[in-house]
This record gives structure tokens, C-alpha cells and sequence, in this order.
């Protein structure tokens, strides 16, 4: 790395590194971190939330119970309450508009309150819409000629008075009421009764029955990851992911090492081994899968060279319900085949970092070559192979396409498939998300043991 | 007289004796060599054998990929015919364009946002460099299934769900630590002195990185974006789930079809998505160590 050597650079703040990492920083908190925390939101935030029912038609009055979704309610009264502008576009929302108007009563007294919308004809209005005079309308079905006006646009406020049918009203203002209803319903044997916004019901019939079509509250909930436990391939995804994990990690290491001592040892055409052991970086799982489908399918390379050698006389079926561990033998040795290029990699430059002295010494004081790898190089690869070990296994909870290719997706499965499944076949958004934040706690813990234990492994060592 | 000649069967017994231990070394050496060889030639094999495989698939009539035993020798009949099947079935030519919008979209943004970022690393000292290094680290460990779904809501809710600008994005993120890594070890390849001395002689310090580093770094940064194209060409889990209506890239198009496909299909698109890797890693092998050799700094 080049250090700066100006000391100019140095002795005042320099704002332009900061500048230039800015874009990726912000990026990455919008990419990364917000998507992180959103997705911990959806595993633990209940969806269908559970409707409170309150003790009036108020937001801030005490809550009297809860109804789950789908509930469904009988309506026994409703009442009008203030909305604000931006909540008017809510789904199934009821309203009712209430007009402040001055009219004089039958003593010819001006009586100036609220009367609710359907009591008013509306007979002019302004230039914008707004309503500015009309006249009292009739009560429909009751033989009442008076219509009460109110203090507050509340059919609970105090009556202030009452005009007669067709008396001509100013109309000074107007406001929209969301309905609130008092529901009553049976949950699990008891009945709860208490108020709630229109928007959380559909109401149907004659306006007595209704159902909950949503909650309001989204609370804390273990569900969606009991869900995701219960599931019937939860405990098969888990063990498959750690089995495949434990047995392709030790090979790859292996294999890797020994590619990076024959790239190190620099043969002729070290070139073109370099080219042939990294290629495996830029195969997608999914075209590994499908590669070595072609290898375990029945009428595939496996079986034509083995009947070629005479060993078999009919081709065997490798990739079948009945036979799980030759998919979990195919998938081990696809994995093997693509990613073991990035550990070999990762060694090689941490191979390229020993000093040739040290080699060179070792070699003098007579160390053979076992020796030489077993009491120099791999000591001295330890910081690289923590680094591949680290992001080997995180990459190990990943592995989807080359299990759905040779798996089918259902034979054998591992938990990004699961995630992928509840996704996209059972378009379940919740338990996905808390397959994922399983996940990245899998990852997190990991990554967190590696470090402990090597730090403590240094540590006992002196 | 004696003594001379004591002296020269002395050396001589002398050189035999070496000339035993360099012709021991030297069998030894040529022993290890030949290891070497051996090991790398098998380990060659185990790579190439299934790229062989899939590739003769590939290159063959549908009639030879569908018969048993397979020929031994491999691409026997030649043929097209498998590859023009793959490519002339529904959705594969859209999904080819597809793919290529995402990773151009996907290099061109990740390449504009890492370049200063790198720059900034090689080049700055500052509080919270060694920070930021760890976190893009901790980022690119970072598994991608944890981030697509929480990033479809999103989409959904803003309206840009299954839209290739929006994978392109998602890819992006993914790329950007990787890019940002490469481009700051290329740039740290480049003295410092070679940009002072421009400004010595009259640069500014912008016109320092257009004529002095800009060219020297350019095919570093060739790489870092042949890879970025590499890994969004591939990446088929952020893409099937961002995008698997009606903007499926080519991976997400064959998983998808996957069940209903017929084999000659599966292999020619298991060898067509291979073609990228095959050509890019050739070109960009010498860079991949320059990333990682950062890491365990």
C-alpha cells in the first residue's frame, strides 16, 4: 500500500477521502443495512395483525380486546370521528361528512352547530366546491321533522337545538368523519364488543354484519419462525446445509493447498494450471449443477463410462428419491469442482506473501518438504486460511442452484432453496424472511466462532 | 610431490562426494518436479473433464445427447443443432438480453461508485479507513439469500419490482465491495510519486489522475468490471426472486424451466452460461490475487 507522503496531507483534515467513499457507503447502508433491518421486521412483525377493539370510538381510549383477521363481527352502532387529510385514500374506509351551519330556528332564533351530511341539501357552492348555502332535509322513514344540530360534528356532543324541514342554512364549514362501529364478536367462546375504525371491516348486507379484513397493530410474534421449524423441511434443509458444509470444506482445503504448492512450486505452464484451477470463480452454481448433472444422469457420462469398462451391464439411476446420498455425493463433488478456486486463491496470494528467505532457511537447516509445509507454510497461511475458512462456510449456507439441479428441490434441499420455496411457491414474504434472518444468525455465529476460537488457540499456545 | 597428490585425491574424493549430494539433490528436485507435474496434470483433468463433458453435449445433435452409452470421444457428431434448440426455445434470446442489460447496468454502476472509494483507500490516510476496509469485507461475506427478500417488499411497495434496473441495482451491491478492493489494489500498484510529479511539473491534481493514472490503472479496472459482469451473469437467487415475471434473466429463465425442459436444453444452457467464465477468467486470472492478496493484509 502507498501511504501518502506528503505531509501536507496529513497535518490538516482531509475532507476528500471522505467524499470519495461516500457514494459507496451510501449504497451500501441503503443495499445492505436498511434491507437487513427490514428483513428482521418482517420475520418478527405480525402481518395479519390482530384488530384492537377500544372502549370508545376514539384512537386513545383504553382497548376492550382483540380480534384476529377473518373475525366475523355483528355491527351494533357507529359513530363519526375525525380523520386526518392523508388517512382519507385507506382501503374500506366508511365516512360521513358533517356541515357547520347558521340557520333560524321555528322561534326565529339563529342557531348556529353541526348537522351531519345527509340531513343537508347542499344548494350552492362556491367557486372551489366548497358547499356555502342549503336547506334541511327531511328525515327519510320517520315521521320527526326536526333535525337536532349539534355542538361538535358528533352525534354524542350536546343538542344545541333543532331546525325544521326546508329551513335555508349558511353553510360555514365541513369536515369528513371516518365511521367508527361498535362491533360484537365470538372469539374462541367469549365475547369481546368495542369500537373500531371502518377501514379495518368490510361491511356487508343491510350494514349489521361485517368481517375484520385487517389488523392495525403490528406486535412482536414468534410465529412465522415456529412456522419455519415446523415446517416439514426445515430439519432436512438444516441438516443437509451442515452435512454438505463439513464434508466440502475439509476436501476443498485440501485440494486448494495442494493447487496453490503446485502454482508456488512454478512449473512450466504454472500459467496455464492457474488458468485451469480458477476458472471455478466464474461458474454460477446453477451451470455447475446442470455440468454435473450431465455426469450422475442415467443416461449420463458416469454410467456409459462404467458400462464402457464393463463394471455395470444396465445403467443406474443415480438421481432418485430412493438414493439421497449419490445426489449428496454429486452435489459435494459440483461444489468442490466450482468453488474450491476461490480458496485456492485466497492461498495462493497468502502464499505469495512468505518471504522466499524463510523457505530458503528451512530448506538449508534441512527440512524436507512435508516439514516444510506442515511447521512453515500452513503457520504462516494461517490469517489467509481464517479469511477463506470464514467466508467458505458463510458461502456454505448459500448453496441453492446446484441442489435444485440435482436434487429436484424437494429430494434433498438446503435452506436458501427452503427460503427460495416459501418465497416463490408458497408466497409466503414472512417465513422467507425469517429463513434468511436464520441465516445470517448461522453466518454471524460462525464467523463469530472461527475468530474465538483461533484467538484462543493463539492464546493457549503463547 | 606426495602431498600434492594427497591433496588433489583428497579433492577429488571431495568433488565425488559433492557430485553424489548435487546428483541426489538433483533426482530429488527432478522427483519433486515431476510431483509437481503429476499432481498439477490430475488436478488439470478433474477441472477439465467436465467442461469437456458438458461441452461435447453441447456441440452435438439432441440425438446424440439423448442416446447410451454416451461416444467416448467427445463433440462426435458435431453440431449446432442442440445449441440453435437452446437458443431458438421461448424466452432464452430475451433472457440472453436480459442478462446482458442487468451486467452492463451492473458494472457501469458499481464501477462509477468503487473507483473513488478505491482511490480514497489507496491513496488517504484517514480515521476510519481501516473501518470502512473491514466492514466492505464483512459486506462481501455477507450472504445475498439474506437481502433479497427483504429488497423484493421493498420493490413491490415502491413499484419497481421485476425490473431489471432494480436487479441491476441489487447486483450492484453485490459487486461493489469485491470492485471496491480490486480498484484500490490497483490503484496502490501505481506510485504516488508518478501523480507528484505531475503536479510538480504544472497538473492539477485532476488532470494528475487523467493523464498519469488514469491510463495505468485502466486495465485494472477492465478487470474489476469483466468480473462484476462475471458475477451478475451468474447470479441466479437475487434475480429469481427480484425478478422471475417478466424480466427473468437467462440463469432464472433455465432454473425456472427446469422441470419442463428436456436435456438437450439443460446442457446447452449449462455450457452457454459457462462461456463467460471460460473467456473472462483468462483474461483477468492475474487480478483475482491482487483482490484477495488484500484481505489478510
Amino acid at each position: 500500500m502507498s501511504a501518502p507522503s506528503s505531509p501536507k496531507r496529513r497535518r490538516k483534515r482531509n475532507w476528500a477521502p471522505y467524499l470519495l467513499i461516500l457514494p459507496s457507503i451510501v449504497y451500501l447502508a441503503l443495499f445492505f443495512a436498511y434491507p437487513m433491518v427490514n428483513g428482521l421486521i418482517l420475520s418478527v412483525r405480525e402481518a395479519g395483525a390482530l384488530l384492537t377493539l377500544h372502549g370508545e370510538a376514539q384512537q386513545l381510549s383504553l382497548p376492550t380486546g382483540q380480534l384476529p383477521r377473518g373475525a366475523q363481527v355483528s355491527i351494533l352502532d357507529q359513530q363519526g370521528n375525525l380523520i386526518s387529510q392523508d388517512e382519507l385514500d385507506q382501503a374500506n374506509l366508511v365516512t360521513e361528512i358533517w356541515f357547520q351551519t347558521r340557520g333560524q330556528d321555528s322561534t326565529g332564533e339563529t342557531l348556529e352547530g353541526w348537522a351531519p351530511g345527509t340531513r343537508i341539501r347542499v344548494r350552492e357552492t362556491n367557486e372551489s366546491g366548497a358547499p356555502v348555502s342549503g336547506t334541511v332535509r327531511p328525515r327519510i322513514g320517520s315521521d320527526d321533522p326536526l333535525t337536532f344540530i349539534y355542538a361538535e360534528p358528533n352525534d354524542n356532543s350536546e343538542i344545541v337545538g333543532s331546525l325544521e324541514v326546508q329551513t335555508p342554512v349558511e353553510i360555514l364549514d365541513q369536515v369528513t368523519l371516518e365511521v367508527w362501529f361498535l362491533v360484537r364478536a365470538e372469539v374462541e367462546e367469549q365475547t369481546e364488543e368495542g369500537w373500531v375504525q371502518s377501514r379495518y371491516l368490510q361491511v356487508f348486507g343491510d350494514g349489521t354484519q361485517g368481517r375484520v379484513s385487517r389488523g392495525d397493530t403490528g406486535q412482536f410474534t414468534t410465529r412465522y419462525f415456529q412456522q419455519m421449524v415446523n415446517d416439514r423441511f426445515f430439519v432436512p434443509a438444516l441438516r443437509t446445509t451442515l452435512l454438505l458444509m463439513v464434508i466440502i470444506i475439509p476436501i476443498q482445503f485440501v485440494l486448494a493447498i495442494t493447487m496453490a504448492l503446485v502454482i508456488q512450486a512454478n512449473p512450466k505452464g504454472s500459467g496455464l494450471f492457474l488458468y485451469l484451477f480458477t476458472i471455478g470463480l466464474g461458474v454460477s452454481d446453477l451451470a455447475v449443477g446442470i455440468v454435473w448433472y450431465s455426469i450422475f444422469t442415467q443416461l449420463g457420462y458416469l454410467n456409459s463410462i462404467l458400462q464402457g469398462l464393463g463394471l455395470i451391464d444396465s445403467p443406474i439411476t443415480y438421481l432418485s428419491a430412493t438414493k439421497q446420498y449419490w445426489i449428496l455425493i454429486a452435489i459435494i463433488l459440483a461444489e468442490v469442482w466450482r468453488a474450491t478456486s476461490i480458496v485456492m486463491v485466497i492461498v495462493v496470494a497468502g502464499m505469495q506473501a512468505i518471504s522466499r528467505e524463510v523457505l530458503e532457511a528451512a530448506e538449508i537447516f534441512g527440512a524436507g518438504f512435508w516439514q516444510r509445509v506442515r511447521y512453515v507454510i500452513l503457520p504462516l497461511l494461517r490469517p489467509s486460511l481464517q479469511v477463506a475458512l470464514i467466508l467458505r462456510t458463510i458461502l456454505a449456507f448459500q448453496v441453492f442452484a446446484v441442489v435444485v439441479v440435482l436434487g429436484g428441490g424437494d429430494i434433498v434441499t438446503v435452506l436458501a432453496n427452503e427460503t427460495y420455496r416459501q418465497y416463490y411457491d408458497l408466497r409466503n414474504v414472512n417465513v422467507a424472511a425469517a429463513y434468511s434472518v436464520f441465516i445470517l444468525l448461522l453466518s454471524m455465529f460462525t464467523a463469530v466462532f472461527y475468530l474465538r476460537a483461533v484467538r484462543t488457540q493463539e492464546e493457549v499456545g503463547g | 610431490m606426495t602431498n600434492a597428490a594427497e591433496t588433489s585425491t583428497r579433492a577429488a574424493q571431495a568433488s565425488a562426494e559433492v557430485r553424489a549430494i548435487h546428483r541426489r539433490m538433483l533426482r530429488r528436485q527432478r522427483l519433486g518436479r515431476a510431483m509437481t507435474y503429476l499432481l498439477g496434470i490430475l488436478l488439470s483433468l478433474w477441472v477439465l473433464i467436465p467442461i469437456v463433458f458438458i461441452t461435447s453435449m453441447a456441440l452435438t445433435t439432441p440425438a446424440a445427447v439423448r442416446s447410451y452409452p454416451k461416444s467416448v470421444f467427445p463433440f462426435l457428431p458435431f453440431s449446432t443443432a442442440t445449441m440453435e434448440f437452446f437458443l431458438n426455445s421461448r424466452g432464452v434470446l430475451p433472457g440472453i438480453t436480459n442478462s446482458i442489460i442487468v451486467a452492463v447496468i451492473t458494472l457501469v454502476l458499481s464501477t462509477l461508485i468503487a473507483a473513488p472509494a478505491g482511490y480514497a483507500i489507496s491513496r488517504f490516510i484517514f480515521r476510519g479507513r481501516d473501518v470502512f476496509r473491514l466492514s466492505i469485507l464483512a459486506v462481501r461475506a455477507f450472504p445475498v439469500v439474506v437481502l433479497s427478500i427483504p429488497l423484493a417488499v421493498v420493490f413491490l411497495r415502491l413499484n419497481i419490482y421485476d425490473n431489471l434496473f432494480s436487479l441491476a441495482m441489487m447486483h450492484t451491491a453485490l459487486a461493489l465491495p469485491t470492485t471496491i478492493l480490486v480498484l484500490s489494489s490497483v490503484f496502490a500498484s501505481i506510485p504516488y510519486e508518478l501523480e507528484e510529479a505531475a503536479q510538480v511539473f504544472g497538473c492539477s491534481p485532476a488532470q494528475a489522475f487523467r493523464h498519469i493514472v488514469l491510463p495505468l490503472v485502466l486495465p485494472g479496472i477492465a478487470a474489476a468490471a469483466i468480473f462484476t459482469f462475471v458475477l451478475s451473469w451468474n447470479e441466479v437467487f437475487a434475480a429469481s426472486i427480484l425478478a422471475p415475471l417478466h424480466n427473468r434473466t437467462l440463469p432464472v429463465q433455465v432454473l425456472i424451466t427446469l422441470d419442463e425442459s428436456s436435456e438437450p436444453y439443460q446442457f446447452a444452457g449449462g455450457f452457454f452460461m459457462l462461456i463467460p467464465a471460460l473467456i473472462f477468467i483468462f483474461f483477468i486470472r492475474r487480478y483475482l490475487f491482487n483482490m484477495w492478496g488484500q484481505i489478510t493484509k
